[in-house]
């Protein structure tokens, strides 16, 4: 075991940081519509002509081609620099890419890959349905074989920033009659296909604001050569795009919240005084917990990394998401009590409140707490189902 | 960057392994074994022999001359079959001795000469004069005894304690003694600048606190397979898998930070008192949680000491007591520098 980084390795980190802190933008990041889109791609953009995108994806595809290694230190420098975070871009960098590259055609790569990396398209996900959310396998959304086209019929619900989206990763029900994990395609879906239609779905962090949508299909028709993987395969192509969420791309939001603590500090300290963490003893404890549980929330990224390296492919990351998980909530539900009466204002310029509403995705979203726990359970420890 | 372990690392863990299971399971304190102390000091002379008693002294000094990495994992295991935590002065009094180019290093080394250790019950000063009330664990037939605090540590005459009296402990399988420290001067004393003990200390407490945190989630793993209610093992429902899976994460959560804040020493990097102190704490925490629900999951049973649930628990106490409880080292962490 060490934490020892090649020279090489070193001296990417400085051309990285020094980057970073030339072309940060510096404005505050839009919470939604056009102004974000905008805002997200070019800064993805940006990143692209600079030389940083995609730096472990492949070179014939826009990529750098470096180590995961290299990746990581991309991920820390960002982070360390407060670049902003791209959400719109999330679905692309690192579900669909990863996912094409892993098992998309060469035509879809070729297709679509250089496109993310510039900062041309955002993606987003249709696999929830409103009657399959974590038991994902039972979707019912149709797909129908007509020529060469998939004709599909349904509805996809928990579409972050779909009415922002150019491409859809959709998960379909291609074979009926099979069982329910044999007969599911993964495929590539234009959002500006005729019959598409959403319904926009506001959140809890604020008035109006629009995040989700539910997309509902009515004959809509997608060449059969927008499958990713075999037909009737797309459940294990699905598996390995959830992998990636639950894996590496955490790297980045771990080492963000890791410096949100030490602000929380400094503003318990501005609020109570300079020896403020030791005379209020309850906030104190509670930030010292959480300052000790984020460097383990971290210490255990970087083991997933370590696995990652080694070629060691286990359910093993599925500890690390929910301890990160529950770290980030518990981060944001402390801040609110070290601002005490400040928190019941939520204007739009606000840096708290709106996360901590916020942060009761994070033990929903690609899987839940409960459901991570099972997999904890039945994949890591062998208990029975 | 590499959290995993060496193929030398793991045959050093290896073979602790396979000495610990043959020669000293969790299962030596059960009934009719005597409810009250231990006698885990003989393990000393043969874990001397496998090097694990100097493993971070370097050779020219008489030890193995490994890092804090190798340590620490040792210390894991210790933890696992709840070693007595006297090996804690063993390996710490070797590490002053030899610091101090002792004569008596070689005893401890070899395991001959005991160290015992001692933890403050009340105000305490350590120093080049030393003051207060302590605990000493399993301190009969010690020649020495350790003290440590964030200013540094003291080696100390057994005979330098007065008022020395025999308790007994919650946990029990450890001997306990209340003993007063009147102003003495300790045989050794060595400064934290000049050997940051106390660091090391919490470390390897912490690793000790990840083996009992892995110990009972294996525990009540193992019990959810094989117990059956309701016509099926109970780990197939999730109200216990879920306690399960919760064990688990804490262990791996304790376990990357001790790897971390070992790594951290060895290497001699930046943080090592963040890191450890932050080791220290979620590891105790895991401790304390995972003894406590390993109890609940073997219900009835657990409650017993035919099982050796209560064992864990009850050590857990000592080690988030040792040099330091938690809402002290809440307040260290959270004035330790934070390491960018």
């Amino acid at each position: 075991m060490d934490l020892h980084f090649s020279r090489e390795d070193m001296i990417f980190r400085d051309q990285a940081r020094i980057w970073l802190r030339d072309n940060l933008i510096r404005e505050r990041r839009p919470h939604s519509g056009e102004a974000m889109r905008s805002f997200d791609l070019a800064w993805q953009r940006k990143q692209f002509e600079g030389g940083w995108a995609g730096v472990s994806w492949p070179t014939e595809y826009g990529g750098l081609g470096l180590s995961l290694t290299r990746q990581l230190i991309w991920h820390e420098e960002y982070a360390r620099a407060d670049a902003p975070d791209n959400h719109l871009c999330f679905v692309a960098l690192n579900h669909a890419g990863p996912t094409l590259i892993a098992s998309g055609s060469e035509d879809q790569k070729r297709l679509h890959l250089p496109k993310i990396l510039k900062g041309e398209v955002i993606w987003c996900q249709g696999f929830s349905e409103p009657n399959s959310g974590s038991d994902l396998a039972s979707l019912r959304t149709q797909a129908r074989v007509e020529g060469d086209h998939l004709v599909v019929n349904g509805s996809k619900i928990w579409t972050s920033h779909g009415h922002l989206s150019d491409w859809q990763e959709l998960l379909v029900r291609t074979d009926p009659a099979a069982p329910k994990h044999k007969g599911i395609s993964w495929v590539i879906c234009d959002m500006k296909s005729p019959g598409i239609t959403l319904r926009p779905i506001e959140i809890m962090t604020s008035p109006n604001q629009v995040h989700f949508v539910q997309c509902f299909y009515d004959e809509v028709r997608i060449p059969l050569g927008n499958i990713v993987g075999q037909i009737n395969d797309g459940w294990n192509v699905a598996m390995s795009t959830l992998g990636f969420e639950r894996g590496t791309a955490q790297i980045r939001d771990q080492i963000r919240y890791a410096y949100l603590v030490e602000k929380m500090i400094r503003e318990a300290h501005r609020r109570f005084g300079s020896d403020s963490p030791l005379s209020n003893d309850e906030i104190g404890a509670r930030l010292a917990q959480l300052r000790a549980d984020m460097a383990a929330a971290r210490a255990m990224t970087y083991m997933v990394m370590s696995r990652a390296q080694a070629g060691i492919q286990d359910s093993q990351s599925s500890l690390m998401r929910a301890m990160v998980g529950e770290t980030q909530q518990r981060a944001r539900r402390l801040a609110l009590d070290i601002l005490g009466p400040y928190a019941l204002e939520n204007p739009e310029d606000d840096d708290w409140v709106y996360f901590y509403l916020r942060s009761f995705s994070i033990t929903i979203a690609a899987g839940t707490a409960q459901i991570q726990r099972n997999i904890i359970g039945e994949r890591v420890l062998g208990l029975p189902r | 960057m590499n959290l995993l372990l060496s193929d030398e690392q793991t045959q050093i863990v290896d073979s602790l392994k396979v000495f610990l299971r043959d020669r000293a399971p969790v299962s030596r304190f059960r009934p009719p074994a005597p409810q009250i102390g231990n006698t885990d000091h003989e393990y000393w002379p043969q874990l001397a022999e496998l090097g694990f008693l100097g493993i971070s002294i370097p050779e020219e000094q008489g030890g193995i001359g490994f890092t804090a990495a190798e340590e620490m994992l040792a210390y894991r295991e210790f933890g696992r079959h709840l070693l007595s935590p006297g090996v804690l002065g063993m390996t710490l009094g070797a590490r002053l001795a030899a610091g101090a180019g002792k004569d008596f290093l070689g005893g401890v080394l070899q395991g001959r000469v005991h160290v015992a250790l001692a933890n403050p019950r009340g105000p305490a000063k350590l120093g080049a004069e030393c003051s207060g009330e302590f605990h000493l664990f399993d301190g009969k037939g010690a020649t020495w005894v350790l003290a440590c605090d964030e200013t540094g540590a003291a080696l100390l005459r057994r005979e330098a304690f007065s008022a020395v009296s025999t308790v007994r402990g919650t946990d029990h399988v450890l001997g306990l003694e209340r003993a007063v420290l009147a102003g003495v001067r300790p045989a050794l004393w060595i400064e934290r600048d000049r050997d940051d003990m106390y660091h090391r200390a919490q470390l390897l407490l912490a690793a000790y606190a990840v083996g009992i945190a892995e110990a009972t989630r294996d525990m009540a793993v193992e019990y959810a397979k094989n117990r059956q209610q309701f016509g099926k093992p109970i780990g197939a429902f999730q109200a216990i898998k879920h306690l399960c899976a919760d064990m688990a994460i804490r262990a791996e959560a304790a376990l990357c930070q001790v790897i971390f804040a070992a790594v951290v020493q060895s290497e001699q990097r930046a943080g090592q008192e963040f890191h450890s102190i932050a080791a220290k704490l979620v590891s105790v925490d895991a401790a304390l949680k995972n003894a406590a629900q390993n109890i609940q999951v073997h219900g009835a049973i657990g409650f017993t000491a035919e099982a050796d649930a209560h064992l864990f628990l009850k050590r857990s106490h000592v080690i988030e007591q040792f040099w330091g409880d938690t809402r002290q080292q809440r307040r260290q962490m959270l004035a330790a520098p934070f390491p960018d």
